[in-house]
């Protein structure tokens, strides 16, 4: 009896099928509501302490912003276009502002592409930390809670005085950013920047070389070469399997080919590669600040007046840059209206999930939080 | 490493933190400092001046009731209304100007943006909590008065690690 599903049930909702399982197979649904699994769920079925199955079920949090993005023209798409990723808000704005200056013809001041730069590291150590600290928490390392979301003070207090808000600074613009940095920014900025990069050293004795952290995460789902590049990850997950791909390096946009930086790989694609990698990513930020400082012109314009409503051409454009989590592409189609006619923004928290069915199966479900988090997903951002 | 050592290591970075002073600050005592008088635009070079985007600050003898602020904020967060004013003034003939719903606006910055007048500038004040969602409603009258801020705080890094002073 148990056995019948009723077939609009199975459509509507497959992970939620009343079959008739062996007794030994449990379903376990992690989330929505659960804190370990952010906003969305991720149906387990469990042998024992086995994961025999996973689906992840995303979506929670859609908000439209693809179809909102067509009723508003491209300045006042600027505050919604941030709002999936509050802590990376800079760099998801990015592939907007160089794709709509595509659009538009803009030429985008020299100064401005530096500030861009600078802003833009800056943002990916604020999440970085962020997500770090959630990672420590569900490994149940308490002071890695603590330790990032303090630091992270740092660069938010940075941000701050440059762009006017602590999350959500809706500083870029198409054809360039809102304002000039304020006076004795430079110095505070490497002051800062420079204890920054020093706690982040400290990190390594509390956390990475832990014992127990390495004992929970290395050779937890492996993901190897050849399948990170055949499920199409990106960012942090792609390096940690030994791929040497970052936007950075190799589309440069703005002002990454002047700037003195390089990429991380680790060959292991293992939890505890993938956790490290963004950490290591970012020294590379502070490096990247450092050196824009003393490359950036000590001054000029940062903004190029646009006309009220300014429209763009018949034609489409897609730019992408390297986000905190990835690749993050917009494709922008135009059709002479103020308005775009099209935008889809390709995330890659997205394109990581894809991967995590692939890892998780056969895994123990204790090692379900390092295995997850380490795919460093950001939920709101994937829904969109 | 052994494990028993790398557990004394994870253990001592910790310890080490119990001598140093905290990094955090005591909020409602205490409060950081920002750049500069709040987020302002100069509408003839086209670029902002940073700091800090709190509540809004309006210049009743600069605003001519023109509109602009509130039309930058119909696509984004629908929050500025505008509405009548008792005084009559020689250049804001229809006596109208933005009324602005803290329950709606999203501190962007953009109405700031687009007034060509110098008449509306972001100050630092960030307290705007309150019992009822009508008092988040700010009138002309109440935005034209210049906030009480008392901050001061900021953070200070010296060799033993960082606070806020």
């Amino acid at each position: 009896m148990s056995s019948h599903v009723y077939p609009k049930e199975k459509e509507i909702f497959p992970g939620l099928q009343l079959e008739k399982v062996d007794d030994r197979i449990m379903t376990l649904n992690v989330g929505p509501q659960h804190p370990g699994s952010g906003h969305m769920r991720i149906i387990l079925k469990v042998d024992g302490d086995y994961i025999v199955h996973c689906d992840p079920d995303p979506g929670y949090v859609h908000r439209g912003e693809e179809k909102m993005a067509e009723y508003r023209n491209y300045i006042t798409n600027i505050p919604h276009l941030e709002r999936p990723v509050i802590h990376d808000s800079c760099n998801i704005l990015y592939p907007y502002c160089l794709g709509v200056e595509e659009l538009l013809g803009l030429e985008v001041p020299e100064r401005a592409k530096y500030l861009r730069v600078i802003a833009a590291e800056l943002n990916r150590c604020v999440y970085t930390q962020y997500w770090l600290a959630i990672y420590g928490i569900f490994l149940g390392h308490s002071t890695m809670f603590m330790w990032p979301m303090g630091d992270r003070e740092l660069v938010i207090d940075l941000l701050d005085k440059m762009t006017g808000a602590r999350v959500t600074h809706a500083y870029f613009v198409p054809g360039g950013v809102r304002n000039d940095l304020p006076p004795n920014f430079e110095d505070v900025c490497l002051r800062q920047v420079n204890y920054f990069e020093k706690r982040l050293k400290e990190y390594a004795d509390i956390f990475y070389d832990n014992p127990i952290l390495i004992s929970r995460t290395k050779d937890t789902g492996i993901l190897s070469r050849e399948d990170a590049i055949k499920l199409g990850t990106t960012g942090s997950v792609l390096r940690a399997s030994g791929v040497d791909f970052d936007i950075r390096k190799k589309e440069p946009y703005d002002v990454y080919e002047e700037l003195d930086f390089q990429t991380n790989v680790l060959k292991e694609g293992d939890s505890y590669a993938r956790s490290k990698i963004p950490w290591l990513d970012m020294f590379e930020s502070c490096r990247i600040i450092r050196d824009a400082l003393k490359k950036m012109p000590k001054s000029g314009s940062v903004r190029v007046k646009l006309k009220p409503n300014p429209k763009g051409g018949d034609t489409e454009v897609y730019r992408r840059v390297e986000s905190g989590r990835g690749s993050l592409g917009m494709h922008i189609i135009s059709r002479g209206k103020p308005q775009p006619y099209r935008l889809k923004i390709s995330v890659g928290s997205f394109r990581n999930l894809i991967a995590m069915p692939h890892l998780l199966t056969g895994e123990m479900l204790g090692n379900m939080p390092a295995v997850y988090w380490s795919l460093n997903y950001w939920p709101v951002e994937a829904d969109r | 490493m052994g494990t028993a050592s790398g557990i004394i290591k994870a253990l001592n970075s910790g310890i080490k933190h119990i001598a140093t002073k905290r990094f955090t600050f005591r909020y409602p005592e205490q409060k950081l400092k920002f750049v500069g008088d709040g987020y302002q635009y100069d509408p003839d070079s086209g670029v902002g001046i940073a700091g800090y985007k709190g509540r809004h600050i309006l210049f009743h003898d600069k605003c001519t009731g023109c509109q602009l602020c509130a039309i930058a904020c119909e696509d984004i967060a629908e929050a500025i209304a505008m509405v009548k004013v008792p005084e009559q003034w020689k250049h804001n003939k229809k006596a109208i100007m933005p009324q602005i719903d803290y329950g709606k606006c999203v501190f962007c910055g953009l109405c700031v943006d687009a007034c060509p007048f110098y008449a509306l500038y972001m100050t630092n004040d960030y307290e705007l909590s309150s019992f009822t969602k009508e008092a988040l409603i700010y009138t002309p009258a109440q935005l034209q008065v210049k906030p009480k801020v008392d901050q001061d705080v900021e953070i200070q890094i010296d060799e033993k690690g960082a606070n806020h002073g």
